[in-house]
């Protein structure tokens, strides 16, 4: 017996997940390449943190953030009507928190390989920061830009520790692919945990397989 | 006419250096700044551009303030009526020649210009085609095609043509004279090759260590410098 | 702009997940009940064709937790009736705290205890003993007490490996990552353990405090009216006849 829901839920916090940090990233990465503030440093040692920090501990620090029990947690409920805990909306939340570096780094690093005289050129020819960042700024990173939104969607899909702490196990709500197959091996349905996991390893390789060959197509056109 | 008066600390492999420099230059002129690396003539372009502050300074151009240091006017680049050709040409590699060209228009600018300036550069055949699949000499004439689409009141040339051979480079100078007169351009040329210099130049400025040490007609600076280092090749 | 877009995204996925309604319950239960509560939920709804009726498993603790920082669950069943009763003197309860049967804990293993639980558990080919986490499952608890009343807990503390959850204890037992186990009896009786053909061996009720087992319908369930039908469900003959066959016995 399939099921469905867990696949559902997945996909549409991945998506929901990579868009938004789509759109937080790019302002970000411009920022901390061109930005001359000191504070940059610092700003990008914290994005890189989720890299490193035991998922487990920025879950538990988002409950503890979120929980209805303590100030944020009740602010929110009261004029936003909104719930950071065992709600899908908390993980997007933790999910965007999670795989920020993902998406942040590969686009700073194609930022940064840029030449300068690029961005000087199109200012001398009268364009904008917002101009010369939309029409040759990110078309000339568009590998980084593919990288950084493959890799965040991949990353937000396997997610496990953040969501069990900020989650729970809810059906249809937070019971995500990672969730349930540890269900289903407590549960001893070895099939259905079989299922889950076969279909989280071969979406896992889609992944990594789309990247490399994203990247190795570029570094052939650059040869000419 | 154009007046710029600069002073700048700069910081160079050769230790610390004073850019103090004050030139003018008048409207459909050919100047060159010449003289050996690390002198500032890079610097005093930038500056020109707005790529680049300096310390204390004052830049005319017409009756336009561009830069007034006492004043606190400092117009940035996308306010200054200026074309620039950089020494690594800085063509968008996503974009084809003739949408290098077009991404300079001014807002309203007619594009009859792009065709005018294609044609003028003999670059019609390769409009549709990317950057990285250009000649040298090609991207060149691209970049410069591409300063002066907005028709600026002056057009700064950075070393253009370092990294060309001989043959092309004749063939460059020929294109920059040819646009400077076309659209009666105001240029302002960085270089250290004497022939190129003599060629193109109404006038030329001496530069070293951050000041200008003489100026005039190619004429009558450069004979003396062509022989100064030719003795100096010869002591060696 | 976007701060005002991303706010009204989170509105309304918001409401959709707040939404009361009434024809679906989601229930948190201990996972001792793993087996016997999939099968009384198959039977109510029999009688409830419209009804949603979700569970989720874990061990009481962490499942105690959940709810006190307010995880939106209509009915708590613990294996250990305190947390109930601590739920409802913190006033997030809608209904009576109702005892619904008292657990048993039994050594669970491939090989055979023959009735002598303390020398085999010492037995050098019993490398690793899995029992529930103590922090926070009950059953943990009663097997460490277990242990002590038996005088091995010492000896046999090295050779320990915690279960999340009592699910997951029996998990490490039939894997094998553990050639014993201190187990719930509900789930020795499980058809998916029986079949392993395990050995067990219940362990006297004399040797442990008794784990008395509860449940609760919760304030967000106030309204619910599936909610209560479940809590009449259960506290109903057929629901006592499912419990008794999978080892919850009445006080």
């Amino acid at each position: 017996m399939v099921q469905w829901d867990p696949f559902v839920l997945t996909f549409k916090l991945a998506t929901i997940t990579t868009v938004i940090l789509f759109l937080l990233s790019v302002p970000l990465a411009y920022w901390l390449t061109y930005s001359r503030y000191k504070i940059k440093y610092v700003v990008e040692a914290l994005v890189s943190l989720p890299l490193i920090l035991p998922p487990s501990v920025l879950g538990f620090y988002l409950l503890l953030a979120f929980s209805p029990r303590n100030a944020f947690g009740k602010f929110l409920e009261q004029y936003l009507d909104l719930r950071l805990v065992f709600t899908f909306e908390g993980l997007i939340v933790a999910s965007i928190l999670y795989s920020l570096p993902f998406m942040v780094q590969p686009i700073h690093n194609g930022l940064k390989l840029l030449p300068a005289s690029l961005v000087e050129a199109s200012y001398t020819l009268g364009k904008g920061r917002l101009t010369t960042l939309l029409r040759v700024l990110l078309p000339n990173i568009r590998t980084s830009l593919i990288t950084a939104i493959v890799l965040s969607f991949a990353h937000t899909i396997g997610e496990f520790g953040v969501v069990l702490m900020v989650g729970g196990n809810i059906p249809r709500e937070t019971r995500v692919v990672s969730i349930a197959l540890y269900d289903e091996v407590e549960a001893m349905n070895y099939g259905q945990a079989n299922l889950y996991a076969v279909t989280l390893l071969l979406f896992a390789f889609l992944t990594l397989l789309i990247v490399y060959l994203v990247n190795y197509r570029s570094r052939i056109t650059k040869v000419i | 006419m154009i007046g710029v008066s600069l002073k700048k600390k700069l910081f160079s492999a050769l230790g610390e250096m004073q850019l103090d420099i004050d030139f003018t230059v008048n409207e459909g002129e050919l100047v060159t700044l010449y003289g050996p690396s690390g002198a500032g003539k890079t610097t005093v372009l930038r500056t020109l551009c707005g790529l680049s502050i300096p310390d204390e300074g004052c830049i005319l151009v017409g009756d336009q303030v561009w830069l007034d240091s006492g004043k606190k006017i400092n117009l940035k680049p996308q306010q200054r009526d200026i074309g620039i050709v950089f020494q690594d040409y800085a063509l968008f590699p996503n974009l084809t020649v003739r949408e290098n060209l077009k991404y300079a228009l001014k807002k309203g600018q007619p594009s009859t210009i792009v065709n005018e300036l294609l044609e003028l550069m003999e670059l019609t055949n390769l409009s549709d085609k990317k950057p990285e699949l250009l000649s040298g000499g090609q991207r060149q004439r691209v970049a410069l095609a591409r300063a002066i689409v907005r028709r600026p009141k002056i057009l700064l040339l950075d070393e253009p043509m370092s990294a060309l051979d001989t043959t092309l480079r004749v063939k460059i100078q020929d294109y920059i004279l040819r646009v400077h007169q076309q659209f009666q351009l105001t240029t302002i040329l960085v270089s250290h090759d004497i022939m190129e210099v003599i060629r193109l130049s109404d006038r030329v400025f001496l530069m070293d260590h951050g000041k200008i040490i003489s100026q005039g007609g190619p004429g009558d600076i450069l004979p003396i410098e062509t022989l100064k280092q030719m003795v100096g090749k010869l002591l060696k | 702009m976007k701060k005002n877009s991303l706010a009204l995204l989170f509105l309304i996925l918001g409401n959709f997940a707040l939404a009361q309604n009434n024809d679906q319950i989601l229930i948190a239960a201990a996972s001792d009940l793993k087996f016997a509560l999939d099968s009384l939920v198959t039977v109510f709804k029999g009688a409830h064709p419209s009804a949603v009726v979700d569970v989720t498993y874990g061990s009481s603790g962490k499942l105690y937790e959940q709810i006190s920082h307010s995880a939106p669950f209509d009915l708590f069943f613990s294996a250990d009736i305190e947390y109930p009763l601590r739920l409802k003197k913190s006033g997030v309860t809608a209904s009576d705290v109702y005892a619904y049967g008292v657990g048993r804990i039994v050594i669970w293993s491939l090989m055979d205890p023959k009735n002598d639980m303390a020398t085999f558990l010492l037995k050098p080919s019993i490398r690793k003993i899995a029992i529930a986490n103590p922090q926070h499952a009950p059953y943990g608890r009663r097997a460490e007490e277990a242990l002590k009343y038996f005088d091995v807990y010492d000896r046999i503390k090295p050779k320990l490996v915690y279960g999340e959850n009592i699910s997951q204890t029996a998990q490490f037992v039939t894997a094998g990552a553990a050639e014993a186990g201190i187990i719930a009896l509900s789930l020795a009786l499980s058809p998916a353990m029986k079949k392993l053909n395990g050995h067990y061996y219940i362990i006297p009720e004399n040797t442990h405090q008794p784990l008395e087992q509860g449940f609760v319908v919760l304030k967000s369930a106030e309204n619910n009216s599936l909610a209560n039908d479940f809590k009449n469900f259960m506290l109903g003959s057929a629901a006592a006849t499912i419990l008794s066959n999978f080892g919850f016995t009445k006080k």
